[in-house]
């Protein structure tokens, strides 16, 4: 992500006011802190390596929360994904162990069931006016549900061995799941800035009513986010099925929770209209970041979960402070 | 005599643009003085300043004699500075009582509510002011002028000597705002000092006692109001002589652009038919709840209809319309409520000009974003838009600017039909200028302008045309003959009060009769 930035953001940096400057540096220079920290503490923190490791670990939930932005940009919340990427991973696993030899299945069912869970949502938020949080944390029921009922309450286990393929294929010393979310946010970040749909998810979320007045198809609108929200998390459902060779009806398990929290540290607002893919790409870096170096300072995984948590507010609430100094 | 307010040599800027430069007046107790000004020229930052919102960069606020030492608006409370801001936030589901006594509320053993004797106290201090309410009533089922009576009311009953309205009949219709003075003026009675600001020149002359005028953060005037005219004001506010405020706007052509065949909103209405020619401005007039809103946006096909047909330009709109729709066949629409139904304020100007069209800038939906910014610019130029940068957010701008933008938006591709709701709401008297200019100079160049008003002047000099609403049915019309009488405002107060029986009853919708081609 550093080749083409320097000439795209000197540009985009002088029409920026300071205060915007200030806000996206803040998030920037907490992450090199804490970046700081463990490559002071370990040795292993800063290598090749181990970036590539905590990317590998990163891009499922890339994906998740590049749809999550684009659902909380227009007012909403989308908490059926970790659900989602339960359903779309046992239903990939389903047909490519009834289908062994036809293993294009795979990605067609998971990102089928993606797309029927997001098209309910988008259906349900639009035209029964259901709030996002009502709407998908049925879906986030519904949809672990199903992923049991698909595996009659247990994991699928015996694929063939290809399906490991879709994670672990690498192209130039990266994989898949890497190159996927590179593009994600390449392609998104692109969407939203350069296409009428970008411009019209920031106007649904900004003034939803100005919007519609302005002509905009805000029932559309919302079912596009949902859309791709669904769809993202049943490729981030196989990618992770992928990776193991198995389905289990758990995995995905808190994945939307990390999503938001990613979306959230960076800087989007939960009312709608303010926010970037930028922004969720150092929210989601940060949150990385710590999982890998606590890791590596072999801190207790509950230890990990208690300073995880303390930070994200941290982070927030620095950047809070950062924006109110900005508009002074 | 010690003064209620004095402010002496206040100075603030934000990001090194000065808005207060050195700004000193006194207000004495038992006054109102109007502050006056164009939006941006600093009133808002100096209530905030008074309030103790902001803290001055320079200068002192003096309450009583007493200096206000830090900025919070505790501190300020406690001085007996209280404010009634423009835009009102009451608690809508809470009543009246509840209202007035969040957060002093009388309480027994510290915690529980002494309801009862909040509803009494509320009576009596609603009785106080002459106004006959129960106090149980929701905050929601108040007008807006009544909201506006509670918060002063409010305001005073916890002990503010200086009270400070921002704008206070800014959205309250005509004849609700004698009710308001009444208040005001009672307050006088009772030594509260007032700072006050508004538009209305009329306002100016029948409450204020002195007039103090901000320009760029500059004070410019400080008179008692006997001692100026009323064009004084206008030229202290804006720098020049403000010339015409209504441009002579040509007479309309014949051609029918847009048609409205027995329309009803509700079942319960009277069928509406309209005829609007190109170059045409057809004025609605009535009060606040007759139907004006629901009619402009009905015609936009953002308010379900029950029947009736839309025609522009020869063709009819489909039935069932939608807002998408309605772009589609050349109509424009500028609603009310600039904040909540015209910009997405958080966007930048460019993405605000772009919103209605945005097929003109792009190809196979993705932005050319060259053209884009041409488009804006083109656009801002046109309204004659005052903005540093096509990627500022739309609220850095003031509101007469903001409108401009809900405006200019839609002439990308030339529209054929402009509907316009209280387009100048809470615009000041230089930018309401401009905005008629802008206004006349588009119904010349062909297109069909239909304006709906509360404000009897613009009303009265920007139509050709007016039809007057009551309680949803169209019960007058004024030709532009009629209209240059003397008695033009008090017919349309009689047509919209439904007082004006005798001849126009018989015909449901004695409109556009006259020109029938």
């Amino acid at each position: 992500m550093t080749v083409d930035q320097p000439t795209t953001l000197r540009r985009r940096f002088s029409e920026i006011s300071p205060k915007d400057l200030i806000i996206r540096n803040v998030m920037v220079i907490v992450l090199v802190l804490v970046i700081c920290y463990f490559t002071y503490r370990s040795a292993r923190f800063a290598t090749a390596d181990n970036v590539l490791t905590i990317l590998v670990a990163a891009a499922p939930f890339a994906l998740v929360a590049i749809g999550q932005t684009l659902v909380i940009l227009t007012g909403g919340i989308d908490l059926s994904v970790g659900s989602v990427i339960a359903a779309s991973a046992m239903s990939a696993a389903y047909v490519s162990v009834r289908n062994p030899d036809q293993l294009w299945l795979a990605p067609v069912a998971a990102i089928g069931i993606g797309l029927v869970c997001g098209l309910i949502n988008g259906l349900v938020v639009s035209a029964l006016k259901v709030p996002p949080f009502v709407a998908t944390l049925g879906m986030m029921t519904a949809a672990s549900g199903l992923a049991y009922v698909i595996g009659n309450g247990a994991p699928i286990n015996g694929l063939p061995s290809g399906y490991g393929a879709f994670a672990n294929t690498a192209f130039m010393g990266l994989t898949i799941p890497v190159i996927l979310m590179i593009l994600g946010f390449v392609i998104i970040w692109f969407v939203l800035k350069r296409t009428t749909f970008g411009l019209h998810v920031y106007a649904v979320g900004g003034n939803a009513n100005a919007a519609s007045l302005a002509g905009v198809r805000t029932g559309r609108t919302l079912i596009g986010v949902y859309l791709l929200s669904g769809a993202l998390a049943g490729v981030s459902g196989l990618m992770i099925s992928s990776r193991v060779i198995s389905g289990a009806p758990s995995l995905g398990q808190g994945y939307e929770l990390d999503a938001i929290a990613a979306v959230v540290i960076g800087g989007a607002s939960l009312f709608g209209g303010r926010g970037s893919v930028w922004g969720t790409l150092l929210g989601l870096l940060l949150i990385q970041t710590l999982n890998n170096g606590l890791d590596i300072l072999v801190v207790p995984a509950y230890w990990q979960s208690i300073i995880k948590g303390a930070l994200i507010v941290a982070a927030v609430a620095l950047d809070v402070w950062a924006s109110r100094r900005g508009r002074r | 005599m010690t003064h209620a307010l004095s402010v002496q040599g206040l100075k603030k800027s934000f990001g090194g643009v000065p808005v207060l430069r050195d700004v000193s007046f006194d207000v004495d107790p038992g006054s109102i003085t109007v502050l006056a000004g164009e939006n941006g020229a600093g009133k808002s930052t100096l209530f905030k300043i008074i309030s103790g919102q902001l803290s001055p960069d320079a200068g002192h606020v003096q309450l009583h004699g007493t200096a206000l030492e830090a900025a919070h608006p505790r501190a300020a409370r406690a001085l007996g500075v209280g404010i009634v801001p423009q835009e009102l936030a009451p608690y809508s589901d809470l009543s009246i009582a509840e209202n007035l006594f969040v957060g002093r509320e009388l309480r027994t053993a510290g915690f529980l509510l002494k309801r009862g004797a909040m509803r009494s106290r509320t009576a009596s201090m609603l009785a106080e002011f002459g106004i006959d309410l129960d106090p149980s009533t929701p905050m929601k089922n108040l007008s807006v002028a009544l909201t506006q009576i509670v918060e002063i009311i409010k305001a005073t009953s916890s002990g503010a000597s200086v009270l400070l309205l921002d704008e206070p009949t800014s959205s309250i219709a005509e004849t609700e705002v004698e009710r308001l003075y009444d208040i005001v003026r009672s307050l006088r009675a009772r030594g509260v000092a007032m700072l006050y600001t508004t538009h209305r020149m009329a306002e100016i002359q029948a409450i204020a006692d002195r007039v103090v005028t901000l320009r760029d953060g500059h004070l410019v005037l400080d008179e008692a109001v006997d001692d100026v005219t009323p064009s004084d004001i206008v030229t202290s506010m804006i720098g020049r002589e403000l010339g015409q405020l209504f441009p002579d706007i040509a007479a309309p052509s014949q051609v029918t652009r847009l048609k409205v065949n027995g329309l009803r909103v509700r079942p319960s209405n009277n069928p509406i038919d309209l005829q609007v020619h190109a170059g045409e401005v057809l004025g609605i007039g009535g009060l606040v709840g007759a139907g004006r809103s629901s009619l402009l946006k009905a015609l936009f096909g953002a308010q379900k209809t029950t029947a009736g047909q839309l025609v522009v330009d020869g063709q009819a709109l489909p039935a069932k319309l939608t807002p998408s729709a309605a772009i589609a066949a050349g109509m424009a629409f500028v609603p009310e409520d600039r904040k909540g139904e015209g910009l997405a304020l958080g966007l930048t100007l460019e993405e605000n000009f772009s919103l209605p069209r945005p097929d003109l800038s792009s190809s196979g939906g993705v932005t050319r974003t060259r053209k884009r910014r041409a488009i804006a610019r083109g656009l801002a130029d046109k309204v004659q838009l005052r903005y540093r940068h096509m990627s500022q957010p739309a609220e850095t701008l003031s509101g007469g600017n903001q409108q401009k933008i809900v405006i200019g938006r839609w002439l990308a591709d030339e529209p054929k039909v402009l509907l316009l709701d209280e387009p100048t709401r809470g615009v000041d008297v230089g930018a309401r200028g401009e905005l008629y200019r802008i206004i006349a100079s588009l119904a010349e160049s062909g297109l069909a302008v239909v304006l709906v008003s509360s404000d009897m002047p613009e009303l009265i000099g920007m139509s050709h045309r007016v039809c007057v609403m009551s309680g949803g049915n169209i019960t007058g019309e004024l030709s532009r003959a009629e209209l240059d009488a003397p008695d033009a405002q008090a017919k349309i107060f009689a047509f919209a009060s439904g007082d004006h029986t005798e001849e126009q009853a018989t015909s449901p919708a004695p409109t556009a009769k006259d020109s029938s081609s």
